[in-house]
């Protein structure tokens, strides 16, 4: 709900699926994007297979001009596996393989374009034509197998504490909380009348959150992904590394010079990252976040991410991110969140030079206001 | 010897000689040259840079025998030539910087200091909207303008759209549908300011250089390009949609960045007088390196739905010098959620 139809993206996708699959096939693999997008059109084919992971052995980690791995290219980090693990799988990390390949199947079917549905039977028992482009419309762009995503063998995305679950909140926090700070994510605009239908509450475009008033949507950090649009974009140099997420084309430009933040008068919608490296791992450190705009309304005094990129195949970056706010959760926890290779580019999101939302919410809230002073209050079933 | 050729070249700045004045770049190729550890076979690139390194010496060793008063005699002190003082519009000779992939290196925090967005033509200053309430600080600053011969070349229809959009670029409609688009200045309302006005906003940009794309990043608005290079064949040469940034090849002219920029939606203004585009527009930039502090740029400006020939636009990009620049969030939307969304909010009493 929360989430904007991205029409125009929705467009140039259709488009850019057409274009870019054509040189694909011409193989001109005269850059690592190219290669990598090249590498995902042919595991696309393996993909219904969850032991692909182990048939990159070959595999040569991409390095920079100055020795440190390449993450440079278009990724994705749509994902069917569920953010705190579910109950069933109590202290289990890891799902069997055909636990896995259930998972795989069924959220391919799910997220599957309807008139697709049954797909499985037409192409010899695959879930999609591999030799076709896809268009998806629950997802507003190309279906998840063509965005490259990958079976992951993982129970829930929250890998500690060990339990899988985020960790309680502490007093401090709940108090915060209950003290009525407005979420990022704002309000809920939409609200049961309890006469089986619902009704938008909105007086401004700030009541309609920040996604849907196109202040902040995907950039984080953490970055996590959605439905749709979970696109990222990375270029790098020796000396910074630039991150895009698809939703709303937002950016970080992460120093790796070994800086120190700007002072705490400085708060930014995504944060102040910095970045340097451990090894093969680059590792973004951010701070200086904005008090409305901390991750999972989090304490802005305290709240620290640090997210670790490592990559770890040809088409694959493991994206761990680490949530430190030590008076908002009782203790530090991590998620990994596997990004896949994926077709770039990204294209331009603008959203609030054509927000349709917030005036068409904010009008028929109006509008409803209007008739229930006339007495003839409407319900939006 | 090489340190030799340069100082007597430096001084000789101003002499008439075309070789001599190639001098002040060749130290550089010729401390590359000095690096160099394999050998130099005949007709390769370090065989001719050896070669110029030679001529530069011999043109200096010349030159001095010659007497240098004798070439540089405009100056009262022929040694004072690096103190000069700068002269505005003129760089001495200059050669880029490399990336660590051999590419001109255009890495950098940049900003123009034109008053362009106000009116990319000569304009006078003026008190802005509501100096009732704003004073001085609505106030838009005077300046000279952008466009090369002044005129900008606006079929005679197109002159009066760019004079009504002028007239209403404070008049704001937002609607759901294109309308939205109709009047007021998209600066005004927060929107990507396309190409080139981003160039000239008053805030800084980043060009972030990698071996396959430039990315431009600006801060106003967090607008965003990548300029896919070298004709990346992985890379739709046409426009997959129109979009307000556009859709940018590039490539290097010696140590020129040139990016071709076209499917741009027919929206965005290229200053608050109203200069304004079609969806024919068609931009092609010029970013030279011409210190390690400065770029020279240029676009030409072609759209035969607006404008009669093709026209261009000329300032320099600063490189912003301070220890700890960094971009910062304009992220303006929050700054006119009411000023756009406000028709369609709750009253509320004062």
């Amino acid at each position: 709900m929360t989430r904007r139809p991205a029409i125009s993206s929705a467009i140039f996708a259709i488009g850019a699926a057409v274009v870019i699959f054509v040189p694909l096939s011409a193989a001109a693999q005269s850059s690592p994007a190219a290669k990598a997008a090249a590498t995902t059109a042919k595991q696309a084919t393996e993909r219904n297979d969850s032991g692909a992971a182990a048939k990159s052995q070959k595999w040569v980690m991409p390095r920079m001009s100055d020795g440190h791995p390449d993450f440079s290219g278009y990724w994705n980090s749509l994902t069917f596996t569920p953010f705190e693990r579910p109950a069933k799988y109590g202290n289990r990390e890891f799902l069997t393989p055909d636990e896995i390949k259930e998972i795989f199947r069924s959220g391919l079917r799910g997220s599957y374009e309807p008139g697709a549905q049954g797909s499985e039977d037409r192409y010899g028992g695959e879930l999609f034509n591999p030799d076709s482009v896809d268009y998806d419309a629950t997802t507003y762009g190309l279906s998840p197998w063509q965005n490259g995503i990958k079976p992951n063998p993982r129970t829930s995305l929250v890998v500690d504490p060990p339990d899988g679950k985020v960790p309680p909140l502490t007093p401090e926090a709940k108090a915060r909380l209950a003290a009525g700070v407005r979420p990022a994510g704002g309000f809920p605009y939409v609200v049961d009348d309890h006469h089986g239908g619902a009704v938008v509450h909105a007086d401004n475009a700030r009541d309609l959150g920040q996604n849907t008033s196109c202040l902040s949507q995907s950039g984080g950090p953490p970055m996590i992904p959605a439905e749709y649009n979970s696109g990222i974009f990375i270029a790098q140099n020796p000396s910074y590394i630039l991150i895009e997420t698809e939703q709303g084309s937002e950016f970080r430009i992460v120093p790796l010079d070994g800086g120190p933040h700007p002072s705490s008068n400085i708060h930014q919608w995504h944060g102040d990252s910095r970045g340097h490296w451990e090894g093969d791992t680059l590792v973004v450190e951010t701070t200086n976040l904005r008090p409305d705009h901390t991750y999972r309304n989090g304490d802005p005094k305290t709240q620290k991410i640090i997210e670790y990129f490592t990559r770890t195949s040809a088409d694959t970056i493991e994206y761990k991110f680490t949530v430190d706010d030590p008076s908002t959760w009782t203790r530090p926890w991590s998620a990994i969140i596997p990004m896949t290779a994926s077709m770039g580019p990204l294209f331009e999101y603008d959203c609030s030079e054509n927000n349709n939302d917030a005036v068409n919410i904010l009008a028929g809230a109006r509008a409803s206001e209007k008739k229930a002073a006339e007495g003839k209050p409407i319900s939006q079933k | 010897m090489v340190i030799a050729a340069w100082t007597l070249a430096a001084r000789l700045e101003n002499g008439k000689s075309n070789a001599l004045h190639r001098c002040m770049i060749r130290p550089i190729l010729a401390a590359e040259f000095i690096n160099h550890t394999a050998p130099t076979p005949r007709g390769s690139k370090g065989f001719v840079r050896l070669q110029q390194v030679i001529v530069c010496f011999v043109a200096a060793v010349c030159a001095t025998l010659a007497g240098i008063p004798a070439a540089g005699q405009t100056r009262a002190n022929p040694g004072a030539a690096a103190e000069k003082s700068a002269t505005p519009g003129q760089f001495p000779p200059y050669r880029a910087a490399r990336t660590p992939d051999g590419k001109p290196d255009l890495n950098g925090i940049w900003q123009a200091f034109v008053t362009a967005d106000v009116d990319i033509q000569d304009h006078d200053a003026q008190a802005g909207p509501h100096p009732d309430v704003m004073g001085a600080y609505g106030a838009w600053p005077g300046g000279q303008g952008i466009v090369e011969g002044g005129e900008i070349p606006y079929k005679p229809e197109a002159l009066a759209k760019k004079k009504e959009n002028a007239g209403k670029r404070m008049v704001v409609n937002i609607t759901s549908d294109p309308h939205r688009h109709d009047t007021g200045d998209p600066e005004l309302k927060c929107y990507r300011p396309g190409v080139p006005r981003a160039n000239y906003m008053p805030f800084p940009f980043q060009i972030i250089e990698t071996p396959h794309v430039i990315v431009m990043a600006y801060e106003y608005a967090r607008a965003l390009r990548t300029i896919y290079m070298d004709n990346d064949k992985t890379v739709a040469a046409d426009p997959p949609a129109d979009s307000w940034m556009g859709w940018s090849h590039g490539h290097f002219e010696g140590d020129t960045l040139v990016v071709d920029s076209k499917g741009f939606v027919p929206y965005s203004w290229f200053d608050r007088a109203g200069d304004y585009h079609s969806d024919a527009l068609h931009v092609v930039e010029r970013y030279t390196p011409v210190s390690p502090y400065h770029i020279m740029y240029e676009a030409t400006i072609e759209d035969p739905n607006v404008f009669t020939r093709p026209w261009k636009m000329t300032f320099p990009l600063y490189r912003r010098m301070e220890k700890n620049i960094q971009l910062v969030d304009f992220n303006c939307t929050e700054f006119v959620l009411d000023f756009l969304y406000g028709q369609y909010s709750k009253k509320t009493e004062k």
